[in-house]
């Protein structure tokens, strides 16, 4: 189930939070936990089964690890959840992937699997996996009461698209939240906000991306509107889905980390990855790249740990190869800037920041191109290299029709927004206390419109 | 104090509208048919261990939520207002408001269409024209954008690519070039078709294409009831309507309707008062859409008779035609095989006029 549907608006939230709100505390763990079986089965009937296994797996591994702990049975424990939820994700996300390329290699012909990925595999294994890892290393305590550790794992708000929870984050508040006015309040705002991203940018930004991967008539200028739409289109996806996450959240009682901060306003690649996606980033570097060595280790094993955690950062947002040539080409620009550009680009903000928007829509042309042929094609086209005109009819006709969106995209992609409202807010707060709940109240109708009418309206990540 | 007022009005407002819609979702009255965009609604699906765990039941219950949402119109308006208005996108669902008129934005040209339709005629052609004394024509009906497209910069399928291409492919039919008679004004502002009133041009250029000379004098009727066209209700959008005038005269009159539409002959007349008054008045020229229908003429001025392959809109001109000729029968090969034809016309010496228009071609998938 979306978050931008009418099913989960106005027919499966108006019900969880009845029943949320009237059950008594020691309840509603229970209740969030069913509801989100419900949510999560809704798109994925089948397999309710596998998060379930995955979480039984994680719940007896969690206490195995504490039972044992200081002992060689804890670290077998640790090693058999990290082997039952990679296994489950290798099995499901990347099997058909290696079998591919073992048969393109050695020429044999293994037939495929064939396997629907489950929706949101990929977080909630995080998920289990920082889990098993924290009480292992003694961060939390194993938690005993299973519900509690389900409703952790399939909460709905960040259960399909992220932000990666951990359960370090929320332990407490799985047991003690606060439940408020004010913070219902904000959690409303902060979804209407994510529900207006996803409906107005995002979605319309996709249509401008899916005219040019359909076009037979590209243009230089087409080639640059594409790279620049859809950057922004999988910006706005992505965080509009994690504040739809976040303000979920806070009418439920919790607090989720932020997910997003503002990448395109960086000025190195350094930087951006340090405000984008920022739960999978932190969750790289505090699973992975810390145990690895991080660069406390010489020269030559510090590059390889950014080249294994790119790589993987890569692979785990889709399996195939222009996802992992994706994350080494982040690799590549970090270790640029660690071995030369930092101190200039750090100087030269300007110029950073125009490096930086050239190397990301660079990035997610490869990421988003269906083959490399195009990406490559689509790059050499935005550089004049394929021999293609400048614009054509088409080409500012598109332009001409998306240009609000691409100029408030651009706008909505800085922190000028948010700056604007809290100067408003300064000087006249009376104002802003009544213009607040209309803009909740028209973007919330706005959307339901746009809802009514569209049925384009597929999540980015929503298979990763 | 002002902020907790703040907090206090974005919870109620939120929640109302929630809750508001989910209520009268849930309880409120429910259609089964779409007036404005002309199709039956989704129905409440069935809820059992195979439609759960097999996803239709969900898919279908999506489809189902969205397709009984309160005000659903007036929501599709809304989005339709702020596509156009404050995002000024061209389109919308393909659709746009130029100079008051509605229209589809037809961009790409299919030559995978009009292959098919080509393919389609040439079966009839070969299978029933080939050997007979019939005389067969071909004229293709350009559609609003092709008018609205040519006054400003909007992107437009390449229609002189269209009719060259239908008519190297057909060229054992004589092209007749209605192109140049046709305006915008021709069209009525909320709908796809040409005004009947506003083609007696056309009827006589087509009809002296094919040695007759139709000149009757009508007497232009208008209905009584306004008429909100087909692009109305995709669009959603509050347009004024449109007036429907049509040609009527004595000899029209005196004409013998026949619908094949069930298999069975039924009577019928030109001007369906019926359909008029019904969900799209356009129905009214010739009971709307139908496989096989004949109009017979016991005033001809000749014993000729004519056959129109056609679409909708050889609805509305067939009656400009049938004062020269004794019978003509239409026939639309979307409803009915065009293998089926045989059984009810036997091809000799009549006229036999292929009348279709650049959306039908470009989208000729149901042609059979």
């Amino acid at each position: 189930m979306l978050f931008s549907s009418i099913t989960f608006l106005y027919y499966f939230f108006p019900i969880v939070l009845i029943l949320y709100f009237a059950a008594p505390k020691m309840l509603k763990n229970a209740v969030l936990l069913l509801t989100s079986l419900v949510f999560y089965g809704w798109g994925e009937p089948k397999y309710v089964f596998l998060m379930i296994i995955s979480i039984i797996c994680g719940y007896i591994c969690g206490l195995l690890i504490e039972k044992y702990k200081g002992k060689a049975q804890s670290k077998i424990a640790l090693i058999a959840s990290c082997i039952i939820s990679l296994g489950m994700l290798g099995y499901f996300k990347y099997a058909d992937f290696f079998i591919d390329n073992f048969n393109a290699v050695t020429g044999l012909s293994v037939p495929l699997l064939k396997l629907a990925l489950p929706i949101g595999i990929s977080f909630y294994t995080f998920q289990i996996l920082s889990y098993t890892v924290d009480v292992y290393r003694g961060s939390v305590p194993a938690q005993r009461n299973p519900i509690n550790l389900a409703a952790y794992v399939t909460m709905f708000p960040q259960l399909i698209a992220g932000p990666i929870v951990r359960y370090s984050d929320v332990a407490k508040q799985l047991d003690e939240r606060t439940h408020s006015i004010d913070k219902s309040a904000e959690g409303i705002k902060r979804f209407v906000c994510g529900l207006s991203k996803k409906i107005f940018i995002a979605n319309i930004l996709g249509e401008l991306a899916g005219l040019f991967l359909a076009t037979e008539q590209q243009s230089v200028l087409f080639c640059w509107m594409y790279a620049a739409a859809y950057s922004l289109q999988i910006y706005f996806d992505f965080s509009g889905y994690s504040d739809m996450a976040i303000g979920l959240g806070k009418i439920l009682g919790f607090d989720f980390m932020e997910n997003f901060n503002y990448p395109y306003i960086s000025s190195s690649v350094t930087e951006f990855w340090r405000r984008w996606h920022i739960s999978l980033g932190s969750w790289f570097r505090d699973y992975v790249y810390i145990p690895l060595g991080g660069n406390r280790v010489s020269k030559l094993k510090w590059f390889r740990n950014i080249f294994i955690v790119w790589m993987l950062t890569g692979f785990w947002h889709g399996a195939d190869w222009n996802f992992i040539v994706w994350g080494l080409y982040f690799a590549f620009f970090l270790i640029l800037e660690k071995l030369y550009l930092g101190k200039f680009l750090s100087k030269y903000k300007a110029v950073g920041h125009c490096y930086v928007l050239l190397a990301v829509m660079i990035s997610f042309v490869i990421f988003g191109a269906p083959d490399f042929r195009l990406a490559f094609e689509c790059i050499k086209g935005m550089f004049g290299m394929a021999g293609l005109p400048i614009a054509t009819a088409e080409t500012l006709h598109y332009l001409r029709s998306y240009a609000v969106i691409i100029v408030l995209a651009v706008i909505g992609a800085t922190p000028l927004p948010k700056k604007l409202y809290a100067m408003a807010e300064k000087k006249s707060a009376a104002i802003t206390a009544i213009a607040e709940p209309v803009a909740i109240v028209v973007l919330l109708l706005l959307s339901t419109a746009y809802l009514v009418d569209g049925s384009f309206n597929p999540f980015l990540y929503f298979r990763f | 104090m002002k902020y907790s007022f703040k907090n206090i009005a974005s919870v109620i407002g939120a929640g109302v509208i929630v809750f508001g819609f989910s209520l009268w979702g849930l309880f409120g009255s429910k259609g089964d048919f779409s007036e404005s965009e002309r199709r039956v609604l989704a129905k409440l699906p069935e809820a059992n261990a195979e439609t759960i765990f097999s996803g239709k039941f969900m898919s279908d219950f999506e489809n189902y939520a969205l397709d009984h949402f309160p005000m659903r119109d007036t929501f599709r308006g809304i989005k339709s207002a702020s596509v156009l208005g404050f995002f000024r996108q061209k389109e919308t669902n393909g659709l746009y408001i130029q100079d008051g008129y509605l229209a589809k934005a037809e961009t790409e040209l299919s030559d995978e269409m009009l292959s098919h339709a080509a393919e389609r005629f040439q079966h009839i052609y070969d299978t029933f024209l080939k050997d007979t004394d019939t005389n067969v024509y071909f004229s293709i009906v350009p559609d609003k954008h092709y008018f609205l497209s040519e006054e400003s910069s909007r992107l437009s399928l390449d229609y002189d690519r269209l009719v060259s291409e239908m008519k190297s492919k057909t060229k054992y039919m004589e092209y007749i070039d209605i192109f140049p008679l046709l305006s915008i004004e021709d069209y009525y502002r909320t709908d796809t078709h040409w005004r009947q009133e506003n083609i007696t041009d056309v009827a006589a250029a087509i009809g002296s294409a094919m040695g007759v000379n139709p000149d009757a004098d009508y007497v232009t009727l208008e209905l009584d009831k306004p008429f909100y066209g087909v692009y109305y209700g995709q669009l959603a959008l509050p347009v004024k309507a449109d007036t429907l005038y049509y040609l009527n005269n004595s000899t029209l009159d005196e004409c013998t309707v026949t619908s094949y539409n069930t298999g069975l002959p039924v009577e019928k007349s030109v001007y369906d008062m019926e359909k008029a008054q019904g969900r799209d008045p356009y129905e009214m020229f010739l009971c709307g859409a139908d496989p096989l229908i004949t109009i017979e003429n016991p005033n001809a001025k000749t014993d000729k008779e004519l056959v129109i392959f056609r679409d909708s809109f050889g609805s509305s001109l067939a009656p400009l035609l049938v004062e020269e000729y004794s019978k003509i029968t239409l026939v639309d090969i979307r409803y009915m095989q065009s293998g089926a034809i045989g059984s009810f016309v036997q091809f000799e010496n009549q006229d036999v006029l292929f009348l279709y228009s650049t959306l039908i071609l470009n989208n000729s998938l149901a042609m059979k």
